[in-house]
Formats: structure tokens, C-alpha cells, sequence
């Protein structure tokens, strides 16, 4: 057999692709050009015709173009936020945590072995209205006496930023325990502040996992539905809530599919002009 | 667009001659059996003597909603010394009930289930539940996803109460039995407000803004408002429609609402993140909370009933035997006691005032007639609109 | 006009309030860290803790006292070692044949020029970019489409994960793969083995460390995936489908249980490889 391959060298990527390439192709492609055939289809459940209804693109899109702005709004956010938490956390834990940073990592990776369900439904035990952290926030006036923290878009982004924040941090921290320990002793040198050597040399060597992290953070938070439906009121409903609400509850097909694939194609044009901002460069690699 | 099954009505004479026919066809098998010494003692198995007594599988796969059932618990709070009914049925059948709490939602049950029922293909049950508020019980039946009930084996199907028996989804109740009733009204919680006795007060008090829930079934919350518009729910047009969902639109936007919930509502209610909301009767019950109360509007409220159907697959005489178990006046009675919830089998009151007095006074699992008088039904073309149906999930955001 | 003692003790406290100011500097970040790590551990500790609760009624949600029993009897509520079962089960049959499957093609993809490898990595990158949401939802077209073919129920949860983890198994094999040295193989190969054997004896031990991280990575993703599953699953229920599916009535405690045992597994094999990369790295 080894002479078989030796003697077929050409074949050899072929062969080890197959299986796999096989199933994404099937499972994974193939769902995708049904789906598309579901979006051009029309009529009541059970019977849907396929009839060329690319009405139903027009029709989603100006039915429901609030919820999938306030999905982009919530993720955006979101992911600004997981930033803005994460890097420092995993800054000091790729350069002051030594020995003891696989912990830490284990800690951000940690609530992931949590169901996810599980853990959100936690949240409206913490922050419920009759609970410890509303009540104290009422006392020192942060809320109003009838103020809340539940059932608002504040809930929604914070349980969004929550699950989706290891997404953030380990890309980052890969990054930065890549970086050649030489050029932060030449910085150091060079710069006057270890601010200036942070902003000058830490934080562009660190771009490429910044860059990973946004993405992988952004494109799953934007399709997200389980932290709106649980943590807010029907003002705060997401695409995805309305993607899930038509294929399970309306059973309305067509326009679930043709809503699927708006929200995936918002996504690309979000990151092509991602991509043209920071430099195609820094996506692949 | 008249359904022509609304005229088919039964006559006394016919169902009683029904009735009589059924069981002969019994009752025969069972005496050739006993000439013949067939059947063994506490038989898994019927023998199949004779009279063609159909042999009953050993197992009974049933679907039902949460909470729904006695069990030790509720039956203890109850002051029930039996065992469960579903071990009474196995004590009395030898038939073993593999008893799942797996239907949440009307819709999300059918989402799960269409692809095969609509194959005729099974999905390993022998019984499960739908509601008759929710468009999906008429669909299943319409469009023949689940079997007929094998009537001769249900000769306590005469105790069905008259207001069940002939329901517009199944006229000639040739495929769905009432499991249970309930009814739509308010709940409040006291820690978090004062009494709250009508829809208007739920849905524009100011005190109440942000805690207040509704159902997201179309049915039950478009219902209770379109009563307390003076509209009737059973015969719903387009003016009333709107009219009642304008005021959701209204008490949306204005965040009058927190949430549209399905059974979840219990929760939050009870630990004060809604202070008042639509509410189930049997929920509040179960619950026996002193700081919930349940009303039933002074305009009226929405009854709707659980039926069981077998799908494909489904075993029909091992199905029909166990429905016909449970529509036994004891065993109804000793099921709403211990699920807190309207039984539609004749008998049961005086029934469950034996098993226990105290117990048999609520008026939430025996409701007065007065009440009863006030409850009405959805009307089913209604449910069955589909542009109400895409107008209701836009007023929930979705 | 100052003396010299006098410009001492300036500067001596001068340096007091420069070095306390270096003091909260070098220490902000790390209570900021211990913070974080706080935020993020919160609703584990809650999840943990209530799981030792014993509930008066049906909502656990109110602290009402200690109990063990939940633990012992984890199995009282209806459906959930079924579901749990049920999760394990994927998991772990879904993980192995993924890893196969992308440990195979991200060694195609590092070690071979070959046409259409642009095409495969897009190909892998968009299953990461889809909505869960969409993800599931196309499945469950082709499979309500071939309702012949499939049936509603474990394989097709097993389908929907093995397709969703072998994105994450090539990325994080090709990391690895990236920086091996083929050196190794080319010396095996030289001293006279074939392919095959220098890939049993040389690579597969040097990138089994990739490859584990990415099984555990992938039976992670699968234990805890729900939207993509509770599309595909017909009747079947995994533990988080089972855990929506309650949480629309009363999450019992036994809830709980389960999900913090899980944790704590994943947690005891994470600490157990911390520990030993600690005295690997004092050695």
C-alpha cells in the first residue's frame, strides 16, 4: 500500500480530503442549496410550491430589517465589550500570571462546561428583581426604586457578552504568548513608558488574535436567539428569534429560509468591510 | 368557509345504540375466552380467542405535557392514600407505562413530529397530547396523521360529558379523547401588587409596567381580551381580531409587557419578576402558594381541553385500552385531584368527594356552573388564519 | 535654599509616592484579572451551590437549606440519565470520527500543494461562520427532504455535530501541523521505513497532542450544543434540549447536578493537565 501512495503521490491530498470534504459536502453544502430551493418557494404549510418567490427576500427583509439592525447593534456591542474585558484579563495572564497561567485559562474556558442553557438561566437567578444585586443597585441609586436589570436590552448584551467571551479571550491570548519575548525587552528599551511600548509593539503583535477574536465573537452573537428570548421582552427580539420562531412556530419555510440566508449574507458584507478595514492579511493566516 | 362536520351530530338513539353494540362485541370474546380457558392470570397477552380479542402489546408509550399526571406527591398533598394511576393500570392490565413529559409546546411538538407523522411513519408512542386552542390538534386530525380510536374498546367513553362530545376538530370523537381542561384567567402575586381583576388593568395599569405576562398562544391571550371587548371568541371576524390585537400591540410598546411565555410564566410569577399575569388554572393550583391568587375575569375567560390521539405506529388496542382505563369516574377523579386540573369524564365530583371531601371543594378542578357559564372556547377558524398567525408572531417581535 | 539633608528626604518621598503609584499599577491589573475571573465564575458558584438545595416547592430559586440528596438522587427526575446518556453518547462517537476526519484533511491542506485547497479552506472556515441557527435549520431541511434516508433521532444529531466539529478540528490541527518539523519523518524514512509506518510511528505520536486538543475541544462543543441539535432531533433528547424543554415549567435541582457534574469533570481533567504542564515547566 505504501508504494500504492508513493507511486500516486498526486492522489494523496485527494484521498485524505475525501471523507471529509464528502461530509461537509453532503451535510453542509447540499442543506444550504435546499434551504435556497425553500427560499424561492411559496404557500401555507404543508403545501409549498416552488414558484421563483424571490418576493419573500423583499418581504423578510422589510418585515423584519429592525430585529436583524438590532442583532448587528447587540453583537456589535457585545463584542466590543468582550474586547474591552478580555485583553486585559489575558495580557496579565500571557505576562504576569507565570507558572499559574494555564489555570487562569482554565477559568475563562470554564464556564463553557456549563451548559449553556444552564448558565444563562443562572443569570435570572442572580439578577432577578427581588434579588441581591437589583436590590443593592436600587439602594445606592444606581437603579431607579422600580428600576430592573432583566427583561432589558442591558440583559440581553450582558448574557451575549458573557457566553461568547471565551471566543474573545483565547485567540488573544494566543496571540500575545506568541509574540518573541526579544522584541518586548527591545521595546522596553525604545519607549520611554511600558505605555508606549504596550501601544507601539504589544498591541499591534497582538492584532491577528484581536482580528480572530472579533469574528469569532460577532458572526455566532449576530444569529444568537437564546439570550433575547430569556433575558428579554419582545422589544429586544433578535433575527434569530424570528429565524427560529418561523421554523418552528409559523412554520412559515420559505421565509425562515430566505431570512437565513439575508442574515448570512449581512454577515459577509460585514466582513468584507471588516476585512477592508484591517487588512485581508491579518483574516487568513 | 363552513366545515361540513359541523352537522354531523350524533342523535341519543344512535350513540346509545352504539354504545350497546360496542360492548357486546366486548363482552363476547371475554366469555369464549373463559369457556376455553384461554387468557393466563394477569395477562400481558390477551389470547386471541374466537371473537377476534385483539392482543395487547406489553408496553404503553405516552407523551403527555409536564405536571400533568397524580404522582406520590400530589396525591400525598392531596390526602390520597393510592398508588399512582399509572400503576393501578399496570397493576390492573400488566401493561407497563413508559410515561414522558416531553411536549412543551403545541407547536414545537408538531415541528418535532410532522416529519414523520406526515410519512405515516411512528414516532415510537402509542399516545401523545395536543390542545385543542393551538391549530395543531385540527391538523392532525384533518389531515389523518393519527389513528382511530378502537371504540369497542372504550366503553367508558359514555362517560365523556356531553360539552365534549362532539368538539368541532372531531366531531364523531373517532380520534381524540379529553385528557384534561383548564381555564385562562389572571394571576397576581401579592408581595408584588394589589389584586389585579381584569385584562384592562393587566395591560394598562402603569404600576404594573414591565411585570406583566401574557401567553404566546394566540388562542388563550387573544381570547381573554377579545371577551373583555365585548367580542366573542368563538366566532372571531376581522374587526374583533384587530381590535384585540391592537391592544397587545399597545401594551407592547409601551413595555407593558415583559414577556409572552408559554408554561414559564409560573416561575417568574412566583418570585415576584411578574407581578401579575395571564395564568392556567391548574398551574395556580399546583403551585399552592398562599401569595398567588387566580381569578376568572368578570368578562369571561377561555377553556380549552387537552385531547390524546395515537399516532402511526402507536399500538391502537393497547392505546384505547389505557383511555379507557383513565375514563373510569375512580381513576378521573384520583387524576384531577393529582394534576389540579377539569376532568371531562361524568362522575368525577361526587367521585373525588369521596377520595376527598376537602380536597373536592376547589373550585379551580371542579368548577361551578357559574363559572362555567362564563368560559368560552377559540374559535378554530381563527387559528387556522394565516395571516393572523404571521400578525401574532410580529406583536411578540418575531 | 535647601539643604542636602532636606533634599534627601524630598526625594526620599518623593520616590514613596512614585513607588506607591508603581505599587497600584503593577497590582490594578492583577485585581482587575481576579475580577474578571470573579464576573465569569459567578454563575457556576450559583449553579453549583443550588444544586445543594433543597426547594420547598417546585422553583428553586430561594435558598431554603442543605441537602445531599440531589446528588444522591440525581436520577428522580423523569428523562434526565436518558438525555445525559444521550449527550455522552453523541459526544463521544460524533468527536472520534470528526477528529479522524480533520486531523485528514488539515494534513492534506499543510502538506500538499494541490489545486482546490484554496476552495477547501473556505470550505472549512464557513461552517464557523453560519449561524448556529442557519446551520440547523438547513439540515433539517434535507432531512425532512429524505425522510427515506433519515430519521429524526441520534444519527442525525450524530450528522449534525460530526459536520460542525470538523471545522474546529482542522484549524486547530493545522496550528500544530504548521510548525512540524518534517525533518523527523524524512530521518524515519531514511533509515528505511515506508509511509505508512513512519506515519504510525513518527507523526501520529507528534501531532497526537493537536489532535487530542481538538477531540476535547469537539466533544466540549458537542456536549453542549443546543440549537443546531434541538432542530435535528426530533424526539430524542440530548441534556440541554432536556433542559429547555424543562426550564419551561421548574428547572429542578437535579439540573443542576447533572450540569455541575460535568463541569466538575472538565474541570478535574483541566486542573489534572495544568498540574502536571506546572511541574513539567519547574522542571
Amino acid at each position: 500500500m505504501g508504494s500504492f501512495l508513493h507511486r500516486h503521490r498526486g492522489l494523496t491530498p485527494y484521498l485524505l480530503l475525501a471523507p471529509g470534504v464528502l461530509w461537509l459536502g453532503i451535510f453542509f453544502l447540499i442543506p444550504l442549496g435546499f434551504l435556497a430551493y425553500e427560499a424561492l418557494q411559496s404557500g401555507i404549510f404543508p403545501d409549498f410550491k416552488f414558484t421563483w418567490e424571490f418576493s419573500n427576500f423583499s418581504d423578510s427583509l422589510s418585515g423584519y430589517h429592525e430585529q436583524l439592525v438590532r442583532s448587528f447593534f447587540y453583537a456589535g456591542i457585545a463584542t466590543v465589550a468582550c474586547l474591552v474585558l478580555a485583553y486585559p484579563l489575558v495580557y496579565w495572564i500571557a505576562f504576569r500570571a507565570g507558572p499559574w497561567r494555564n489555570l487562569f485559562l482554565l477559568f475563562i474556558v470554564a464556564p463553557f462546561f456549563v451548559t449553556y442553557l444552564v448558565r444563562t438561566l443562572a443569570w435570572l437567578n442572580i439578577l432577578a428583581d427581588q434579588g441581591p444585586v437589583v436590590g443593592f443597585l436600587r439602594d445606592i441609586h444606581v437603579l431607579a426604586p422600580d428600576g430592573r436589570l432583566l427583561a432589558t436590552t442591558f440583559a440581553v448584551v450582558s448574557g451575549i457578552t458573557y457566553n461568547f467571551f471565551p471566543f474573545m479571550a483565547l485567540p488573544i491570548y494566543v496571540s500575545l504568548e506568541q509574540i518573541d519575548p526579544r522584541l518586548l525587552e527591545a521595546a522596553k528599551d525604545l519607549y520611554s513608558s511600558s505605555t508606549q511600548a504596550f501601544l507601539r509593539v504589544t498591541l499591534p503583535l497582538s492584532a491577528p488574535g484581536i482580528v480572530a477574536g472579533t469574528l469569532l465573537t460577532f458572526i455566532p452573537a449576530a444569529g444568537d436567539f437564546i439570550n433575547a428570548a430569556l433575558l428579554g421582552t419582545p422589544n429586544q427580539a433578535m433575527i434569530g428569534n424570528v429565524i427560529q420562531s418561523k421554523f418552528l412556530e409559523s412554520l412559515d419555510y420559505p421565509s425562515a429560509a430566505a431570512l437565513s440566508f439575508i442574515l448570512m449574507g449581512a454577515i459577509l458584507v460585514a466582513l468584507l468591510v471588516y476585512a477592508r478595514i484591517v487588512g485581508t492579511e491579518k483574516l487568513t493566516g | 368557509m363552513t366545515d361540513p362536520r359541523f352537522n354531523d351530530v350524533l342523535t341519543r338513539r344512535q350513540l346509545l345504540r352504539r354504545v350497546a353494540v360496542g360492548g357486546t362485541v366486548l363482552t363476547m370474546p371475554a366469555l369464549l375466552a373463559a369457556c376455553g380457558g384461554g387468557s393466563e392470570a394477569g395477562g400481558t397477552t390477551a389470547a386471541a380467542t374466537g371473537g377476534g380479542k385483539p392482543q395487547l402489546k406489553d408496553v404503553l408509550n405516552f407523551s403527555n405535557w409536564e405536571l400533568y399526571i397524580d404522582t406520590p406527591d400530589t396525591l400525598k398533598a392531596a390526602g390520597i392514600n393510592k398508588p399512582t394511576t399509572l400503576q393501578q393500570f399496570t397493576d390492573k392490565t400488566g401493561i407497563k407505562v413508559n410515561y414522558y413529559e416531553d411536549v412543551n409546546s403545541n407547536p414545537e411538538y408538531f415541528a418535532k413530529v410532522q416529519g414523520p407523522l406526515s410519512q405515516g411513519k411512528g414516532i415510537d408512542r402509542d399516545i401523545f397530547v395536543s390542545t385543542d386552542n393551538d391549530r395543531f390538534l385540527g391538523q392532525y386530525i384533518d389531515n389523518k396523521w393519527v389513528q382511530k380510536l378502537d371504540k369497542s374498546l372504550i366503553p367508558n367513553m359514555k362517560n365523556l360529558i356531553d360539552a365534549q362530545a362532539h368538539p368541532p376538530f372531531d366531531s364523531n370523537r373517532d380520534y381524540s379523547l379529553p385528557w384534561f381542561s383548564g381555564m385562562d384567567g389572571i394571576a397576581w402575586n401579592e408581595d408584588a401588587t394589589g389584586p389585579v381583576s381584569s385584562v384592562k388593568q393587566l395591560l394598562e395599569d402603569p404600576e404594573l409596567k414591565g411585570r406583566v405576562g401574557v401567553w404566546n398562544s394566540m388562542g388563550d391571550t387573544l381570547g381573554l381580551i377579545m371577551l373583555e371587548n365585548g367580542d366573542d371568541p368563538a366566532k372571531v371576524t376581522d374587526e374583533s381580531f384587530d381590535r384585540a390585537l391592537a391592544r397587545v400591540q399597545q401594551a407592547v410598546d409601551s413595555g407593558q409587557i415583559r414577556a409572552f411565555y408559554g408554561n414559564n410564566y409560573a416561575q417568574p410569577l412566583s418570585k415576584g419578576d411578574l407581578a401579575a399575569s395571564m395564568a392556567w388554572s391548574g398551574d395556580i393550583f399546583n403551585l399552592q402558594s398562599p401569595k398567588l391568587t387566580w381569578i376568572l375575569p368578570e368578562t369571561g375567560g377561555i377553556i380549552w381541553t387537552d385531547n390524546m390521539v395515537i399516532p402511526p405506529g402507536g399500538d391502537v388496542p393497547t392505546a384505547s385500552t389505557y383511555m379507557n382505563f383513565v375514563y373510569d369516574p375512580t381513576i378521573a377523579a384520583q387524576l384531577a385531584l393529582g394534576a389540579g386540573y377539569i376532568s371531562s369524564v361524568k362522575g368525577v365530583p361526587e367521585e373525588a368527594a369521596k377520595l376527598n371531601p376537602k380536597a373536592a371543594e376547589n373550585t379551580l378542578v371542579f368548577p361551578t356552573d357559574d363559572m362555567l357559564s362564563k368560559v368560552h372556547q377559540n374559535d378554530p377558524a381563527m387559528l387556522n388564519n394565516p395571516d393572523y398567525i404571521k400578525r401574532w408572531e410580529s406583536v411578540q417581535g418575531h | 535654599m535647601t539643604t542636602a539633608a532636606e533634599t534627601v528626604a524630598l526625594r526620599a518621598r518623593a520616590g514613596l509616592g512614585a513607588r506607591a503609584w508603581r505599587f497600584v499599577k503593577r497590582h490594578t491589573l492583577t485585581v482587575y484579572a481576579f475580577l474578571v475571573v470573579a464576573y465569569l465564575m459567578l454563575p457556576i458558584a450559583v449553579v453549583i451551590l443550588f444544586s445543594f438545595n433543597a426547594p420547598k416547592g417546585r422553583f428553586n430559586y430561594i435558598w431554603e437549606g442543605f441537602t445531599f440528596k440531589n446528588w444522591i438522587h440525581w436520577n428522580a427526575v423523569l428523562g434526565i440519565s436518558g438525555a445525559l446518556e444521550t449527550s455522552i453518547e453523541v459526544a463521544l462517537v460524533s468527536t472520534l470520527v470528526a477528529t479522524a476526519l480533520g486531523t485528514l484533511m488539515a494534513m492534506a491542506i499543510v502538506r500538499h500543494q494541490f489545486t482546490g485547497r484554496g476552495g477547501t479552506n473556505l470550505l472549512v472556515f464557513l461552517p464557523m461562520s453560519t449561524p448556529e441557527i442557519v446551520l440547523g435549520a438547513s439540515l433539517l431541511t434535507l432531512f425532512l427532504n429524505a425522510t427515506a434516508l433519515f430519521q429524526l433521532g441520534f444519527w442525525t444529531i450524530f450528522i449534525a455535530h460530526v459536520m460542525f466539529i470538523i471545522s474546529f478540528v482542522v484549524v486547530t490541527v493545522k496550528a500544530r501541523l504548521i510548525g512540524f518539523d518534517r525533518h523527523l519523518e524524512e530521518a524515519a524514512m531514511d533509515l528505511g521505513a515506508n509511509e505508512l509506518t513512519t506515519f504510525r510511528k513518527v507523526t501520529l505520536p507528534l501531532i497526537a497532542p493537536a489532535m487530542l486538543a481538538a477531540a476535547l475541544l469537539g466533544f466540549a462543543l458537542s456536549i453542549d450544543d443546543f440549537v443546531i441539535t434541538y432542530l435535528n432531533a426530533g424526539a430524542t433528547q440530548t441534556f440541554p434540549i432536556f433542559v429547555w424543554g424543562i426550564a419551561r415549567v421548574a428547572v429542578p435541582p437535579q439540573v443542576n447536578v447533572v450540569a455541575s457534574a460535568i463541569f466538575l469533570v472538565a474541570i478535574a481533567i483541566g486542573l489534572g493537565n495544568v498540574f502536571s504542564q506546572y511541574r513539567a515547566a519547574k522542571r
